[in-house]
């Protein structure tokens, strides 16, 4: 396993190099850092432009300019960003925090609960449980995540305030306005409306694959052999039917938890709630080059990261599965 | 084998009709001769594509009245200081026009550049400016300053900034900045009487309506100052909420850009400014909101500088017909306007998308406009691609957008005359982006800079508006209306004080905390994503509302009714001498 793991981790940096190369070319053709620099600096020298192409390696060639630009990046020189000239490293690491809190959160609720509520419906197919669980995921899926924002946000801050004086979870972002430091406590309360209209997709979702795949399973002819060997139906369910049923769940589950630290974006808008999402747009809608390769790379090593833990997963979730 | 030869039977057959269409074609062209013979030729439109338009230049410069300039004296009130304690002095307005003449990326060197020193006086409580020549608007100047110790070189202050503004000559001061809040505490060492009254002020940013007023019935900010829209009572309607509605400096118009493309054909664009129908779209857009008529000043408010009947009586469809019939224009088989070429114009529209007014304005207007013969379409972008990169490439034909106009009409200055189109000569960072050239209009707005008589200025700024109406430029609509929204059981004071004002909500720092928590919280519509007060950071009405207002000083104030005052940092009037 350590091995395969190993192996994977090699292969893990030539293909996140050629990634970031393709991302590196798409960004410079696509936004022209040099046109963006020129537009928020728009009476910038000669000299002042020529240190800006240096140190965001943006030579002509794209394969210098990407060495440039990577060698700049391994060794902790980043540029600045183009609009105010800040630092990106602390604006980044910010927004990374607050997304991995908000998209673990929303996952582990979301998943947990819509693998139990999967179950739940699988035990009884076609009974009033299933349809109501299958109703249900149906609209959670259908929902969009702006509109049950608002509708969390109306019942839970403007009319529970109305009614008892104050609201319940406040409506955006992270702390309350004027706090100054770390409190876990106030953090978690402006994190529950946020977390619940993610979670409501989440959920929505895997009990959906979660009730499909253990039906699969179900009706498998192990599953039938283990029960004729007089094992009880729960030991039967959970070590035979649960853990096979959650080989394909834990594959899907990985991968979006990679996708999930690029920012969700509606939502975190809707909260104002500054996540990668927030993070992205922004930098985007400036085209500002030297805050958005450092996401990019964020992103496509945090996919490849999670890809792992989904093979690695697999395999230890399915005996039959070797690794090496 | 077999393709060539199916080829070549194609081929031949699209000869033998191109054949058949010229036989058929020639009466036609003969009733053209014909026609074209007995009256003069018009000449076929030509107008340059966006590409060509990069070497289009424009031969105008201004003289300036001869004058051997004028200098201005400000006297800095004894006990003004910063919030450290130490004294304001001319190095800080030297400072302040040295960085936003020299820095690279300065949002705005215009009235900096006429000046040539600034230098103490008999004190250095007494800053002496000197200008180049007569500058009318020289109390739009300074009127947010730097603190010279805060910068190391005043020549470039680009690289600062970037995390603070960390000085205050008003009565707060920064004490952090996040992407999630602004907070502001009082500055211990401001001179004024009007000192802060609450024990914090925190903005926070709320990016939209509907977030601002959850949060604002929520009870978690304390005062909002959203962009008008029609049902917007309805939406913040709440048993605590007040809200106060003024119009302002706000102005929403239609720009036909002129350098390029069809509307730089002057008879074109007359008759397509002709064939809108501002009343109805009034009716259908901004009555709703409020209005109650048009505005018709041109691209300025209400006020000493226009009569107020500018553009009125611009719709006029019967006259736009005659006017391009005689200039050789038909309507075509699909009933487009076409040039006597045949070439029908494609104007490309466009607005922000996600903006609902002008979104709804597009959907009424263009089947009107394609109806009346042109060929008009949406060819809308998001907000950043339209402000910062559409517009000043003039890459559009037409294009609406609400702007804000400060209390001194030197604004239209830089907007509106020849040397300000982007060309080559100024490296294409002209501020004019419609492209409009005319000489006349430019003299009279640059003469208009350098009359400090007020009637006389007013006069040359009412015949500039004439002009740019008679050349249709734009289409005024409408006197935007500014709301701010509040909590009456969170906040008090004189919240609705200065709604109107350019500055906004800058009085903020006498509003009262009713509830007793401590602080006042602001949602801030847009939120500022630097703070350099010199660079194109503060290229954003919220910028400067949220940072540089709060704690730069300045030699002049504007008021709610839009009128320049001296504030306390100054010991009074500045002294004028014209040289």
């Amino acid at each position: 396993m350590l091995r395969y793991v190993l192996r994977r981790v090699l292969w893990a940096i030539p293909t996140l190099l050629f990634i970031t190369f393709l991302v590196y070319v798409a960004l410079r053709t696509g936004t022209d850092p040099v046109k963006s620099y020129l537009r928020i600096n728009p009476r910038a020298t000669k000299a002042k432009i020529a240190q800006y192409i240096e140190v965001n390696g943006l030579d002509p060639n794209y394969v210098r300019g990407y060495w440039s630009w990577l060698r700049n990046f391994v060794t902790g020189n980043w540029p600045r960003s183009i609009k105010g000239s800040r630092e990106v490293w602390p604006q980044l690491k910010d927004a990374l925090a607050n997304s991995l809190r908000l998209g673990a959160a929303a996952t582990v609720v979301g998943i947990a609960v819509g693998i139990f509520v999967g179950v739940y419906a699988a035990l009884k197919p076609g009974g009033r449980r299933d349809v109501a669980v299958n109703t249900s995921a149906f609209i959670g899926i259908s929902i969009p995540p702006y509109v049950s924002a608002i509708i969390l946000q109306l019942l839970f801050a403007v009319y529970w305030s109305r009614w008892f004086g104050d609201t319940l979870f406040p409506t955006s972002g992270v702390y309350p306005p004027g706090q100054v430091g770390f409190d876990p406590w106030l953090m978690a309360k402006h994190m529950v409306l946020p977390t619940l209209v993610v979670a409501i997709q989440v959920i929505a979702v895997y009990a959906r694959y979660m009730r499909s795949s253990l039906l699969d399973v179900l009706s498998s002819d192990f599953m039938r052999t283990a029960r004729s060997k007089g094992i009880s139906e729960r030991r039967v369910l959970v070590r035979h039917g649960m853990r096979n049923a959650l080989i394909p769940v834990v594959t899907i589950a990985a991968l979006d938890v990679g996708a999930i630290v690029g920012g969700l974006i509606i939502t975190e808008n809707v909260f104002s709630y500054p996540g990668m999402g927030v993070y992205f747009l922004s930098a985007f809608a400036q085209g500002d080059f030297p805050l958005l390769m450092p996401w990019m790379v964020i992103i496509v090593a945090s996919v490849l990261l999670f890809n792992l833990v989904a093979d690695i997963a697999y395999a230890w979730l399915d005996p039959r599965i070797r690794l090496g | 084998m077999k393709k060539t030869s199916k080829a070549a039977r194609f081929g031949v057959a699209l000869l033998a009709v191109s054949f058949i269409a010229a036989s058929c074609g020639g009466g036609s062209d003969e009733a053209t001769e014909e026609t074209t013979a007995e009256e003069p030729a018009a000449e076929p439109v030509s107008y340059p594509t966006l590409e060509e338009c990069a070497d289009v230049s424009y031969d105008y410069t201004f003289t300036p009245p001869a004058s051997a300039g004028m200098t201005v004296t400000y006297d800095i009130a004894p006990e003004a200081t910063w919030e450290d304690g130490s004294q304001i002095t001319a190095a800080d307005f030297k400072a302040t026009w040295e960085a936003s003449l020299n820095t690279p990326g300065s949002i705005s060197t215009v009235g900096y550049d006429q000046i040539t020193s600034v230098e103490p006086g008999t004190s250095d409580k007494q800053v002496v400016v000197e200008f180049k020549a007569v500058y009318a608007p020289y109390k739009g100047l300074f009127g947010s300053l730097i603190k010279a110790a805060s910068v190391e070189n005043t020549q470039d202050v680009s690289g600062d900034y970037a995390d603070s503004i960390p000085f205050s000559g008003r009565p707060w001061k920064m004490k952090s900045w996040s992407p999630s809040q602004l907070v502001y505490v009082p500055n211990e060492n401001y001179w004024g009487t009007d000192k802060a009254v609450a024990k914090q002020l925190v903005m926070v940013p709320l990016p939209d309506s509907d977030t601002e007023a959850a949060a604002l019935k929520a009870g978690e900010v304390d005062f909002v100052y959203p962009q008008f829209y029609g049902g917007i009572e309805e939406a913040f309607a709440d048993p605590n909420i007040t809200l106060k509605k003024e119009f302002g400096g706000d102005y929403e118009g239609f720009y036909f850009q002129s350098k390029c493309g069809p509307f730089a054909n002057p008879t074109f664009r007359k008759a397509f400014s002709m064939s809108i129908d501002r009343e109805a779209l009034f009716q259908q857009i901004y009555v709703p909101l409020g209005g109650e008529s048009p505005l018709q000043c041109g691209p300025i408010v209400p006020g000493p500088y226009c009569n107020g009947d500018e553009f009125a009586n611009a719709y006029d469809p019967a006259g736009a017909e005659a006017m391009l019939t005689e200039a050789g224009w038909s309507k075509n088989a699909d009933g487009f306007w076409a040039d006597p070429s045949g070439n029908v114009p494609d104007i490309r529209w466009i607005i922000n998308t996600g903006n609902t007014r002008r979104e709804n304005t597009q959907a009424y207007l263009i089947p009107l406009l394609q109806a009346s013969g042109f060929n008009v379409r949406a060819d809308n972008c998001d907000a950043a691609c339209y402000f910062q990169q559409r517009l000043p490439a003039l890459d559009y034909d037409m294009a609406m957008y609400i702007s804000t106009a400060p209390p001194d009409p030197a604004y239209l200055t830089p907007s509106f005359t020849c040397d300000q189109i982007p060309t080559a000569a100024n490296n294409n960072q002209g501020q004019n982006s419609t492209g409009w050239c005319n000489a006349e209009a430019s003299d009279l707005l640059h003469q208009a800079d350098y009359e400090t008589d007020d009637a006389a200025r007013a006069t040359l700024i009412k015949d500039a508006l004439k002009l740019m109406a008679g050349d249709a430029i734009m289409l005024p609509l409408f006197q935007f209306p500014k709301s701010g929204f509040w909590r009456t059981d969170k906040v008090g004071g004189p919240v609705d004080g200065e709604l109107n004002n350019y500055t906004a909500f800058v009085n903020n720092h006498l509003w009262t905390d009713l509830d007793g928590d401590g602080k006042v919280v602001i949602g801030a519509e847009q939120w500022p994503e630097c703070l350099n007060p010199i660079t194109e950071c503060a290229n954003s009405s919220w910028m400067v509302w949220t940072t540089a207002f709060q704690v730069m000083p300045g030699a002049y104030a504007t008021t709610n009714d839009g009128r320049y005052v001296v504030t306390n940092l100054l010991a009074g009037e500045p002294t004028v001498v014209i040289k």
